[in-house]
């Protein structure tokens, strides 16, 4: 039997030296010298106590925060020098909040469409792209509804189709799970593990659940600002 | 869905407030439009007395406040004598209040005088000669002062026989009481004063010969000004005080309205720090950001701006009904007064948002996200 080629290693996608994050005139060390790589298409679980710096490092890697200091590169390229956040969020990350963080006054379907818009696309595309979104969520039955009028399950599932809106490489989610009950939470992490594979997507999630963990290929645990464990899920 | 609808759903969100705010700006407009009206409205008046008369030259005094100070009336013979000098005609005219009518025009003319051609009688007769005790009423001066051909009318403290109502083809001339000169200089006290010496011109006279005219009798006589007609509103003293004060009483209105904008619009974004938060987390730009916020005021002032034309068209509707107002002048609403006042309205609309706006840009997602 011949035996089988070694597949090429994946770019590496996010890569983290010496990673500090200090809050209060340094007063508070929210990530302390953090080092790691991640490569394209991992799925990554981030874990760890509250307050051991999980959504500060995820912040980071979605831009909407910066490091005091250390390197943080995406693609090779440092990302506190790239030159346009906004559209780095836009095209390339796509964020998945605890709290769903839907607007209220917008429909379902509106909210979808929400990051579409600055992306060139016309009002009839976005509609329809925010319709195919929501149907491969299960939702397509919830198009025009407010999120008041949805279950925590479905804001959730709303708000994961709202991330894949611009076909991103990376999804980040922030303890995606944490406000759903058991059920449901089972729902949510069968359908992103399920998108995470169907796309090749980086995912990269933060919880404090260890059985939400379990769906990742990798985990990366966090204490007091540090990674003290990087680990492949059983 | 599109822009526009993220504008409207935004403001529709708080239906009071975004109905106050435009209230706010709807009242400064209303005010631009009413007072901008009334003024050009009397500017109009004049202009169109001015052309049904015929009057190439005005020549007044250049002090005085709505009406020249009086001069006296021999400056007429010897401006009489300057080449192009066609006709001229001198004309006392006062502002007064005549018995139930706040404010009236009563025009003292020189008997003879081009200025009695136009007017048509359309009641009673023209009075026999200038020493007749005797007016003549505009049509809607009779009526607002409720006389007929045959009563009597108190000016000042001398009596006067109404003997005919004359129709002179424009507001102005309408809602005058018009007498002979000396008549009138002796009731108000101004003997052998004027305020205006009307002139015409010979008809081959060209724009030239008629700026000589004005020249040559400005600088022969102290402090008189000598106006082509078509020019004497954008000349006149007591026309660009009353401009004045409606602009700026207006901008007062608007300067209210400004701050009624800008504090909705800080309260907006004071309010939305969280989804401002979400919008900056799922890519919006900073500029989309403040775009939108600058688009909700714009909105906002373009619609109150709509809803003050409309209360200032009411409130000039009824102003040109008050007796204060009536036959004094014709309150104007034009298309260039109705646009400029929109567009004062889009510019306080964005002024007002403009401090928002920088300061929603200016947020943090990861400190909005909290917010």
């Amino acid at each position: 039997m011949l035996p089988q080629p070694i597949p090429p290693p994946a770019p590496v996608i996010f890569e983290a030296s010496g990673l500090v994050k200090e809050f209060d005139d340094g007063r508070v060390a929210a990530l302390q010298r953090v080092d790691f790589k991640i490569a394209s298409g991992e799925f990554v679980a981030l874990v760890g106590p509250s307050g051991s710096g999980k959504t500060t490092l995820l912040n980071m890697l979605g831009l909407l925060d910066s490091p005091s200091s250390g390197s943080l590169k995406y693609r090779g390229d440092e990302m506190a020098g790239l030159p346009d956040p906004s559209h780095y969020r836009a095209q390339e990350i796509g964020f998945i909040f605890q709290s769903f963080h839907l607007l209220g006054t917008f429909t379902v379907t509106e909210n979808v469409q929400i990051p579409m818009f600055g992306q060139g696309l016309s009002a009839k595309a976005r509609a329809a792209r925010a319709a195919e979104l929501l149907d491969s969520v299960g939702l397509s039955h919830r198009l025009n509804h407010f999120p008041v009028k949805l279950s925590g399950g479905e804001r959730q599932r709303a708000a994961i189709a709202r991330s894949l809106a611009n076909r991103p490489g990376v999804l980040l989610a922030d303890e995606p799970t944490g406000n759903l009950d058991s059920k449901n939470a089972a729902q949510v992490m069968e359908l992103l593990a399920q998108l995470q594979r169907e796309h090749q997507t980086t995912l990269v999630l933060v919880t404090h659940d260890r059985e939400v963990a379990a769906h990742a290929s990798r985990i990366l645990t966090m204490r007091d600002g540090r990674i003290i464990s990087d680990s492949a899920a059983s | 869905m599109t822009f526009l609808t993220i504008i409207f759903r935004d403001l529709w969100r708080r239906p009071i407030r975004t109905a106050l705010t435009m209230l706010g700006i709807a009242i400064g407009i209303a005010a631009v439009i009413a007072l901008v009206g009334m003024a050009s409205g009397y500017e109009k008046g004049i202009v169109k007395q001015l052309d049904v008369i015929g009057i190439d030259v005005i020549v007044s005094n250049m002090e005085g406040g709505l009406m020249p100070k009086a001069f006296d009336e021999s400056l007429t013979d010897q401006i009489a004598a300057l080449p192009d000098v066609a006709e001229i005609t001198t004309v006392l005219m006062q502002m007064l209040s005549v018995e139930d009518a706040p404010m009236i025009m009563v025009s003292g003319r020189e008997w003879g005088g081009f200025t009695w051609e136009k007017l048509t009688v359309v009641e009673g007769r023209m009075p026999h000669d200038g020493n007749e005790r005797a007016v003549v009423l505009g049509t809607m001066a009779a009526e607002m002062l409720q006389k007929k051909v045959g009563d009597s009318i108190q000016i000042e403290i001398e009596e006067f026989s109404v003997v005919g109502i004359v129709d002179g083809h424009s507001l102005v001339e309408n809602g005058a009481i018009i007498l002979s000169l000396p008549l009138f200089q002796e009731a108000s006290g101004y003997e052998g004063r004027v305020n205006f010496i009307d002139i015409r011109v010979p008809t081959d006279a060209g724009n030239e010969r008629i700026e000589a005219l004005c020249t040559k009798i400005e600088n022969s006589f102290e402090g008189i000004r000598a106006v082509r007609a078509s020019e004497v509103v954008g000349t006149s003293q007591g026309f660009k005080i009353a401009k004045a004060m409606s602009w700026s009483t207006s901008i007062l209105a608007i300067i209210v309205g400004i701050f009624g904008v800008m504090n909705t619009m800080l309260m907006t974004v004071f309010e939305r720090t969280h989804e401002i938060g979400i919008l900056l987390a799922l890519g919006w730009k900073k500029r989309m950001i403040i775009g939108l916020i600058l688009a909700e005021a714009a909105v906002m002032g373009i619609l109150g701006g709509i809803i003050g034309v409309l209360l200032g068209a009411a409130t000039l509707a009824i102003l040109g009904t008050l007796p204060e107002v009536r036959g004094l002048l014709e309150p104007d609403l034009s298309l260039d007064l109705i646009l400029k006042a929109i567009l004062i309205a889009v510019v306080v609309g964005i002024a007002s948002g403009l401090y928002p706006a920088w300061r929603g840009s200016r947020l943090s997602p990861s400190v909005a996200l909290q917010g």
